[in-house]
């Protein structure tokens, strides 16, 4: 002890003298206090923390907000490159100089964005280290290896982000440019394993694979390769892609709502139109990755699927339909407002089959959002014979819902093309051929779909499960694989008869844009609490059982409400990181 | 109060700040602001206009040997298992269902002896038996039954014996469990129950 005393006022003197003596003291205290763990050490071992809680707010609502937060602005960073390397290889290719521009803006956000989202990421781990040490033991025992790959990842984004950003203006020519475009497509090639890495540990939660025996790296490799592992890192993939169109169409939105002169007013309205594209770009295969997920997750485990589609979380999909409606409706009202304000002239010429699309949506949406069973009373069962409407109830089921999904992708895909071709003239001899080829090929496809739905009703589940909604998938696919390069033949040789106008929009565009990005933001804190919710009182899934105060998911409505808060406070900080990374051009523009 | 009506309450308050913003201020991100408001309040309203239902961890049947007597309270603890920790009624129905994704269990204590229930349950993929329907021909349902003595259901023997007694009381059937054969914590465990004889995978077939 005196050794050790003597060491104390050692330190002491040795700070004193450099003015720190509140860190001296500290760690003075720290070094007195060092007996004490001899003393803790004759005591009997306590049995180790399960679970820590933290009173009024509760671990799991802590740890609900800031996961999903760190998860959004994961997908925002991940999103972004993509977005942004698209953009800087359309202008490599075609020379735009606008789109390069447009990939500089966007990726001058991600190095505020990516620090965000470390924050996030940090403090969701020491969070959950410490709300739940049980699972974090256990999945730290199976993934060790793979903390390490991550760790490494890391490191080689993070120089390959600077390299990307800071190199943009200095690699612009010849085969600098090259190179920059090479490096593009390294920061999205090691995002996208930043991405696939802790969806294993996620999806390892729902479906598990453990081994017993083998060393570390075949017991982790084992438990990453999952039967949900791959449809999610897909689906994730694609939805990114999405949020990062839509937010970009958010960001030029309101850019174009506050713009101030004709040259913003063009820019931003440009810059919505090419975030709406590559939403919509995304959006169109987003349920046929869904659907791939939701056939794994049935064939992992039957009780899971029905927990999710037809278990207490049924009610969750009627509000998936509600949004993903929306969000169609809002992509396609967007188009046809391009249509119309853009193209001087195409109104009339577009308004009766805009009218009719938009009705097609319309009962689309209300099939698609029909009840599987009706929240009645007893009197109200009785005569309509059972939970399910004698008429309504047929459109409840998922034969009718896979087929008016089906027929909102076409209709989204038509308005499109319809945009595409709005204001040219093709000249081509083959046109009149091509334009009745695409007619039908249109045509047979609704067709096929809608028999097959109707025929889905009268043959066994399995049946329509593995033939007839897949055939209407790879029909809906076959369709746009076969109009758009026909289309893009097509309007190669065209001639433009109107020129498209920027800048003429109304402000309700503006607030589209707004809309269809929170819709996305929406869905994923939706689909989120579904994949959490899947699980039900596991940790993971029939391995290790939650048995905390917290193994229970609650309803739907009090869920809702952390969706919204969660996909406002998101909205937020994403417009902070654009108003901090915006702050410098603003004042450079008015120093100009 | 409850706790949804709470939630709605702020939900209509949230959509009348955003209305408010939108009527009053004319800073165009504040009206943006306003505008998100109201999206997400009315989604949240729409989310509590639906049915709540919240998920439980199913409640563990307590067995007290010395109070289960006769069969027949081995088949009131089996309805309870059926219905909640088995989570057979996820899957099957009693009585006919077309949309249903498993067998309907109507009358199956008197179609299958105790023996091959039991392997049903713990050895699914032993002896797969197409002709469960009551009429009409053989079926294949998209559904694998799981092992129910394993996780994540895991139901203990005695709790299988009891779901095997409600499906012989279900279907009108003399219960051929015997509380006797029950494993009290602690002794031995009696014998298992027999399983039928079959090879390791088997599809039948009625023509």
């Amino acid at each position: 002890m005196g050794y050790q005393c003597g060491w104390i006022q050692s330190l002491l003197r040795t700070v004193r003298g450099s003015g720190r003596t509140f860190w001296g003291l500290l760690m003075a205290a720290g070094l007195l206090s060092l007996p004490a763990l001899a003393f803790g050490a004759d005591v009997a071992p306590a049995a180790a923390t399960e679970y820590r809680d933290i009173p009024y707010v509760g671990s799991r609502n802590t740890i609900w907000v800031v996961a999903q937060l760190h998860l959004l602005l994961a997908g925002f960073v991940l999103g972004v490159p993509i977005f942004a390397w698209l953009c800087e290889v359309v202008a490599w290719k075609t020379g735009e100089k606008r789109y390069d521009k447009l990939a500089k803006e966007f990726t001058k956000l991600l190095t505020s964005a990516y620090a965000t989202t470390a924050l996030f990421g940090g403090i969701l781990l020491f969070l959950l280290i410490s709300f739940y040490p049980k699972l974090m033991n256990y999945l730290t025992d199976i993934f060790f290896p793979s903390f390490i790959v991550y760790c490494l990842l890391f490191l080689v984004e993070t120089m390959t982000l600077y390299l990307y950003w800071y190199g943009w203006d200095a690699m612009q020519e010849g085969g600098k440019k090259t190179f920059h475009i090479f490096l593009g497509f390294l920061l999205n090639f090691f995002a996208f394993f930043i991405m696939i890495v802790p969806n294993s540990w996620a999806t390892f939660q729902a479906s598990p694979v453990v081994l017993a025996e083998g060393s570390d790296i075949a017991r982790a490799w084992a438990a990453t390769w999952n039967p949900t592992w791959w449809p999610v890192n897909i689906h994730r993939l694609i939805a990114n892609v999405v949020l990062g169109g839509y937010i970009c169409g958010a960001y030029a939105g309101i850019r174009y709502l506050s713009a101030r002169n004709t040259e913003e007013r063009d820019h931003y309205d440009w810059m919505g139109y090419v975030g709406n594209f590559i939403g919509v770009f995304g959006l169109l295969p987003l349920p046929f990755a869904g659907y791939w997920l939701m056939r794994e997750i049935y064939q992992y485990n039957q009780q899971m699927g029905i927990t999710l589609m037809g278990g207490f979380l049924s009610w969750l999909f009627i509000l998936q339909a509600m949004l993903i409606g929306v969000l169609f409706l809002g992509s396609n009202y967007y188009f046809w407002l391009g249509i119309t304000y853009r193209i001087p002239g195409s109104e009339m010429k577009y308004r009766k089959p805009m009218l009719s699309m938009l009705i097609i949506l319309l009962l689309c949406l209300g099939v698609w959002m029909t009840p599987h069973s009706l929240v009645a009373s007893l009197e109200e069962a009785r005569k309509m014979g059972g939970t399910h409407h004698p008429l309504l109830g047929v459109f409840g089921v998922m034969s009718a819902k896979m087929t008016v999904a089906n027929l909102m992708i076409l209709v989204t895909f038509m308005s499109f093309i319809m945009y595409w071709r709005a204001g040219k003239q093709e000249t081509a001899t083959w046109a009149k051929v091509a334009r009745s080829i695409m007619g039908g090929v249109l045509v047979l496809a609704a067709i096929a779909v809608i028999v097959l739905g109707v025929w889905g009703y009268f043959v066994p589940a399995i049946i329509r499960i593995n033939y007839f909604s897949t055939s209407q998938v790879l029909i809906v696919l076959f369709v746009m694989l076969t109009i758009t390069p026909l289309t893009a033949l097509l309007l190669k040789s065209a001639k433009t008869t109107t020129e498209m106008v920027w800048g003429k929009m109304p402000p309700r565009a503006g607030y589209a844009l707004v809309l269809n990005a929170v819709m996305v933001v929406l869905l994923m804190t939706l689909m989120g609490y579904a994949r959490s919710s899947s699980r039900v009182h596991w940790h993971v899934y029939g391995v290790l059982r939650d048995s905390s105060q917290y193994a229970f998911s609650p309803a739907l409505g009090y869920a809702a409400a952390f969706m919204a808060m969660n996909t406002f406070l998101f909205c937020m900080i994403v417009a902070f990181i654009f108003w901090v990374a915006t702050m410098g051009d603003k004042a450079k523009a008015s120093h100009s | 109060m409850s706790e949804v009506v709470k939630l709605q309450l702020i939900g209509l308050v949230v959509v009348g700040i955003g209305v408010l913003i939108l009527l009053l201020i004319r800073a165009q991100f504040a009206r943006v602001i306003g505008f998100v408001a109201i999206v997400l309040g009315l989604f949240a309203l729409v989310a509590l206009s639906v049915p709540q239902m919240a998920s439980l961890p199913p409640v563990e049947e307590k067995f007290d040997i010395a109070t289960v007597k006769t069969p027949t309270d081995m088949a009131t603890i089996g309805q309870k298992i059926f219905f909640s920790k088995g989570q057979c009624a996820l899957c099957h129905t009693i009585g006919p269902s077309e949309s249903a994704r498993c067998p309907d269990l109507k009358g199956i204590g008197a179609k299958l002896s105790r023996e091959f229930i039991f392997e049903s349950l713990t050895q699914p993929q032993a002896y797969i038996y197409l002709d469960y329907r009551h009429e009409g021909a053989p079926k294949e349902y998209p559904a694998r039954m799981p092992y129910i003595n394993k996780n994540p259901i895991g139901l203990s023997r005695n709790e299988i014996l009891s779901v095997i007694a409600f499906l012989q009381q279900m279907s009108g059937e003399p219960i051929s469990v015997n509380p006797s054969e029950l494993e009290v914590p602690g002794q031995a465990p009696a014998a298992p129950v027999k399983a039928a004889e079959s090879g390791p995978v088997a599809v039948a077939q009625a023509h």
